[in-house]
């Protein structure tokens, strides 16, 4: 079985929705019904095949191609599986995520893992604005620059970076640490071939929020 | 049966089903994974009077375990389930959650699991919080150290607890050699733990007592002392018998440790003073699992 491949068939000068193409939506559709497949369910929608070039069999594993920042809501709702996007995408990559695994090379826009309850998101480039904002749970980790207000309004989960963003007020710095679990997170990184996987240290400066909603998320600041 | 002129009894152990788990302990050296685990396996020798019979079954390098740091594996037998998933969260809670650096992770996977850091997350008072990694839950639970890192849940296992053979020898330091030279040989095997002192049981008992309130007393049989009083089953010329009392997670397991530690003794042949191998058993009406030394030893 070879990856669902969804490749981008020219640049767009709008945004495009595609919250429908999750692993859980596509799971058992044949290659012309997810061509047919309407973005946004009603009955005038642009279909996927008028954007996308769709090939492979394995709807657990969607990869996105050619993509660009223009594609906003990818992996939303998504319950299982792996999306991997070799490029840039838009804003709301992975909102409201139940489960299974996103994994970003290029560039994020605003809100990546807005509403996140479960899984990993995982972005080898930068993030933008509001990053794992009104997160529940779960784990994002981006290797790049992120924008400001990262993790608005979390209540719980991690966002991991490598570099201190600038941060609100009811974000709460904890001190620097050796989190044992990270060995654990970090290795599971590893067979997503990330820029993750060159980190070798434990040591993270911790900060504490969204003190604002209920405080138990955290955003680890990789050290050198 | 005669190997090396030391000769095996034509018997039996006799043993019994009993629950099991694996528990891993990671700590930031082998220092104090050892302090862990052994404060863990303290005072879990019998089920009679311990609840658990626990005991450390090796060590494990750094790549062995789930985050990249020396630990050890320990293994714990109860007769049920319930006594099982009391004793592990409370030796762990206090033996393991207090060390410094310790760590605990599941060592079995199976389809009943049983709790292990699942309600001692309680003692973050609020501010534990879990991680799902690679689909497993782990807590992290602030403490003064940092932070206490402990899987939700290890598995539980059918297992065997019970078997045993004995050493019969000249004289007690015979018999003690013997038996940590076949503990050393023992200790190699995966699957196992001899959970009394050292690996050895100088207190052998028989089911029952002329005191009523006991269901357990001294096997006098094979008491040295008491040649003459009672119905003895040792020769003139021994002095002294010790007991290797092995808990597994199968039958092959146990059998293999039981030819291991036997073969290791007779290599030493009857210059080490061991004159007999024996087994205890209670005349095969108490426990399903039966050990035959001569088949053992084929």
């Amino acid at each position: 079985m070879t990856a669902l491949t969804f490749t981008l068939k020219t640049a767009l000068n709008f945004k495009l929705n595609c919250a429908r193409l999750t692993p859980n939506n596509l799971a058992g559709l044949s290659l012309t019904q997810i061509k047919n497949l309407s973005l946004l369910n009603s009955k005038n929608s642009a279909k996927v095949a008028d954007f996308f070039d769709v090939s492979g069999n394995n709807a657990e594993h969607i990869i996105f191609k050619n993509s660009n920042t223009q594609l906003n809501y990818l992996g939303h709702k998504m319950l299982h599986g792996q999306i991997t996007i070799e490029g840039d995408c838009g804003d709301f990559l992975g909102a409201n995520m139940h489960g299974g695994n996103i994994i970003c090379h290029g560039n994020v826009n605003d809100r990546v893992g807005d509403q996140m309850r479960r899984g990993l998101i995982l972005i080898n480039g930068d993030a933008g604005d509001y990053c794992g904002s009104r997160m529940i749970a779960g784990t994002i980790g981006a290797y790049g620059k992120v924008g400001k207000y990262a993790g608005f309004g979390m209540k719980r989960g991690t966002i991991l970076l490598t570099q201190i963003p600038t941060l609100h007020a009811t974000i709460q710095d904890c001190g620097v640490h050796t989190l044992p679990f990270l060995a654990l997170l970090l290795s599971a990184f590893k067979p997503f071939l990330t820029k993750f996987n060159v980190i070798t240290t434990n040591r993270v400066r911790r900060y504490a929020g969204d003190l604002a909603s209920n405080g138990n998320g955290e955003i680890l600041v990789i050290l050198p | 049966m005669n190997i090396n002129g030391i000769q095996i009894d034509n018997t039996f152990a006799e043993a019994f089903d009993m629950r099991a788990t694996r528990v891993l302990i990671t700590a930031l050296n082998l220092k104090w994974a050892y302090h862990a685990a052994k404060a863990m396996t303290g005072f879990a020798t019998s089920v009679i009077g311990c609840g658990v019979e626990a005991g450390i079954e090796r060590e494990l390098s750094a790549d062995e375990t789930p985050d990249g740091r020396p630990g050890l594996a320990i293994l714990m037998f109860a007769m049920g389930s319930k006594v099982l998933m009391q004793q592990l969260e409370m030796r762990i809670g206090q033996c393991v959650l207090t060390c410094p650096t310790a760590a605990a992770f599941a060592g079995i996977t199976s389809d009943e699991p049983i709790n292990l850091g699942k309600n001692l997350r309680y003692f973050g008072d609020g501010f534990q919080t879990s991680k799902l990694i690679a689909g497993k839950r782990y807590w992290r639970i602030p403490v003064m150290d940092g932070e206490f890192l402990c899987e939700e849940t290890t598995g539980m296992v059918r297992a065997i607890g019970g078997g045993n053979f004995l050493i019969l020898a000249t004289s007690q330091a015979n018999a003690l050699q013997s038996a940590e030279i076949a503990i050393a040989a023992m200790k190699k095997l995966p699957n196992v733990i001899m959970p009394f002192p050292g690996g050895v049981v100088r207190s052998g008992s028989k089911v029952g007592s002329k005191y009523p309130t006991m269901f357990a007393s001294t096997n006098d049989a094979f008491c040295p002392t008491l040649k003459g009083l009672v119905q003895t089953e040792l020769c003139d010329d021994i002095e002294s018998v010790m007991e290797i009392v092995i808990d597994g997670l199968s039958f092959d397991d146990i059998a293999k440790a039981m030819k291991v530690g036997v073969e290791a003794i007779c290599a030493l042949s009857e210059k080490s003073g061991v004159k007999r191998i024996s087994a205890g058993n209670y005349g095969g009406k108490l426990g399903p699992h039966h050990f035959k030394l001569h088949d053992i030893m084929k």
